[in-house]
């Protein structure tokens, strides 16, 4: 099954880039393993190109949830989360980019996208580094995309 | 007073708030858009290696990162004393027109287009690309697809990756082309033209041949009397990638035309305390508060406020489609902000004949890319993102670190604009406390023409929320809440 690991994120708005802070600490578990990964600072279209080829995905991605605390890491479908990562304004949702993709025909989409989401809290202000509630998160969500590459 | 919120917008996922303000007869008294700025970049950059800020500055946005990394490539030329050569300066402006392409593409069948396309009464769930390609078909959307993707794939040869190029230095670019690419792009660019001939058919087709479309185009609520921002060549012609800043009034005479390091002398920025936003306007007509007119300083950049702007364009297939614009909606300037998706598609049409002089030009496979820098200073760029104008300015010291660094985006320059169509479409649509979803929609599209991009941070899960609305009694409780799925 061939797999990828995508961290998504703006690695320059603080804890919304933390999905590519954990990209960089799997790079380091995954030294001599064959798991492609990679880093998107972009969604919706851009990441379907991304994914194309792909049987399985693993989206990286810290994500807003009501009634949660910050730094929560949650596994689910991408199914469940019809606009992860749309959060552009000028750009699609990846799930509306899928759909197109497969109303126009496309086969070589992913059969399972599961998105292992960190919880944050809205943040507007440039920077790089983690917020601590945010960053104690990153050895629970490498464990569980160490896991799910287990699974596959 | 009762208030109704439409939060969040829908295809905007959740940036944008608007609230519309209603008296007590029910009828709309004001009406704003606010949207969260994202801070503290001034901050962020001090320090920084001048040569690292045409990267840092592309991550700001996830889709316009070609428009901040050529804006800041520009500004660094200056800081530098150096001018590119020319070859330098034609393989930006081609990965430029990639940009727009793409961009351009992207936003008339995903975004602003469904409007028209599927209709402005159509259900929500209709008005997406997926209601285009039921209306438009099959062949439509796989033509739209591959030639978003060939834009795309012309700014990741020139720029060394997808979507966030690398190719920028001060003084040139790192990478120039050879032969086989300037094949492949050459290919992509014909077709890109002939989609972009197209797509202005079916606006025709779709848009311009049906009389209920064409009168809302031209209706009182959706029209605004500002000045108008944009780049223009020696030729005033429109150009994306260098020239003078010109601004024409509201007869379609220059009032102003000045260099992009002379901007402040020229557009003042200010602040209202319902908002984060600044609102810029021209200085030597003066800030009136959110009104249109000659007598306000308030101006409109992008796509229609290039076209106003400038005198035609410097291609002959886009200028003839300029003519039949401004002929077919009653002259210069046209003040419809629904026209602002008719100019985007002649500017469309205009990026692939550019695109095409560029590739065919024999200087592009030139290797002299890249002129020696010389001792830091100042420096202003200035480039017309897909959106409007958009300027970086940047002050270094003599390590070539950054001191300052100040970005006035194309969103902050139309916020004035924004604002008031926003308002305009409100008070057309919404009488007497009357509000179903179609009314809504037509708010919405207000704003959606001007293609507004907000900061690229928020996550919202469950995402891709119901548009909801909240309409408060006039102590401001909650009375009705509204929600569309």
């Amino acid at each position: 099954m061939k797999t990828i690991v995508i961290g998504v994120g703006n690695p320059i708005l603080q804890d919304d880039g933390v999905g590519i802070h954990i990209i960089n600490e799997l790079r380091g578990h995954l030294k001599d393993s064959q798991v492609i990964m990679d880093i998107a600072y972009t969604g919706g279209m851009n990441l379907l190109d991304m994914i194309r080829g792909y049987d399985k995905v693993i989206l990286v991605d810290a994500i807003k949830q009501e009634h949660c605390k910050t730094g929560e890491v949650k596994r689910f479908p991408l199914t469940q989360a019809p606009a992860i990562h749309s959060s552009n304004p000028h750009d699609v949702s990846l799930s509306e980019a899928l759909h197109l993709a497969k109303q126009l025909g496309e086969t070589h989409l992913p059969q399972e996208i599961i998105v292992i989401g960190i919880v944050i809290k809205n943040t507007n202000d440039f920077g790089e580094h983690l917020s601590s509630e945010v960053a104690s998160a990153v050895p629970t969500a490498v464990t569980m995309v160490l896991a799910e590459l287990k699974n596959t | 007073m009762r208030t109704i919120t439409i939060d969040p917008i829908t295809r905007l996922e959740g940036h944008g708030k608007i609230s519309i303000f209603l008296n007590e007869a029910g009828d709309v008294e004001n009406a704003y858009l606010q949207i969260p700025e994202l801070r503290g970049f001034e901050k962020f950059s001090e320090g920084r290696r001048a040569e690292d800020m045409p990267q840092i500055t592309s991550r700001i946005c996830g889709v316009c990162p070609v428009a901040h990394h050529i804006a800041a490539v520009k500004a660094l030329d200056a800081a530098f004393h150096v001018d590119p050569p020319m070859a330098a300066k034609k393989l930006r402006e081609l990965l430029y027109c990639g940009y727009i392409i793409y961009d351009h593409i992207l936003h008339f069948y995903f975004l602003g287009g469904p409007d028209f396309v599927v209709g402005p009464e159509a259900p929500a769930a209709k008005r997406n690309i997926l209601g285009v390609i039921e209306k438009a078909g099959l062949d439509v959307a796989k033509d739209v697809i591959k030639h978003r993707a060939y834009g795309q794939k012309i700014t990741a040869i020139l720029g060394g990756k997808a979507t966030h190029p690398v190719c920028g230095l001060p003084g040139g670019v790192s990478k120039g082309l050879v032969k086989d690419e300037v094949k492949d792009i050459k290919d992509m660019v014909e077709s890109c033209n002939t989609f972009a001939k197209f797509t202005l058919q079916l606006f025709d087709d779709i848009v311009l041949k049906n009389k209920v479309y064409v009168d809302l185009i031209r209706s009182d609520p959706y029209t605004l009397k500002t000045y108008n921002m944009g780049l223009v060549d020696k030729h005033n012609k429109v150009n994306f990638y260098d020239g003078m800043i010109r601004v024409s009034d509201q007869d379609a005479n220059e009032v102003e035309k000045f260099e992009g390091k002379d901007y402040t002398n020229h557009i003042a920025e200010k602040v209202e305390e319902w908002s984060y936003m600044k609102f810029p306007y021209l200085k030597s007509i003066g800030w009136q508060g959110l009104q249109d007119g000659k007598k306000s300083g308030i101006y409109r950049v992008g796509p229609l406020g290039r076209l106003n702007a400038a005198e035609g364009m410097a291609t002959p297939q886009a200028e003839k489609e300029y003519t039949r614009m401004f002929n077919t909606l009653g002259g210069k300037p046209v003040n419809s902000t629904l026209a602002f998706h008719w100019a985007r598609l002649i500017e469309l049409l205009y990026a692939t004949e550019r695109a095409k002089e560029l590739i065919e030009d024999p200087e592009i496979t030139s290797t002299h890319i890249r002129n020696p820098v010389k001792t830091p200073g100042a420096g202003i760029g200035v480039v017309e993102a897909a959106r409007g104008t958009l300027i970086h300015d940047y002050k270094l010291d003599k390590n070539g670190l950054v001191e300052k660094a100040n970005l006035i985006v194309a969103t902050t320059n139309n916020a004035g604009a924004i604002t008031m169509s926003v308002r305009n479409a409100a008070k057309g649509v919404i009488q007497k406390g009357n509000v179903n979803e179609g009314l809504l929609n037509k708010v919405e599209m207000a704003f959606r023409a001007y293609d507004p991009c907000f900061g690229c941070a928020t996550h919202t899960l469950p995402g891709g929320m119901p548009l909801t609305v909240n309409i408060y009694d006039h102590k401001k409780n909650l009375s009705k809440t509204i929600t569309r799925s």
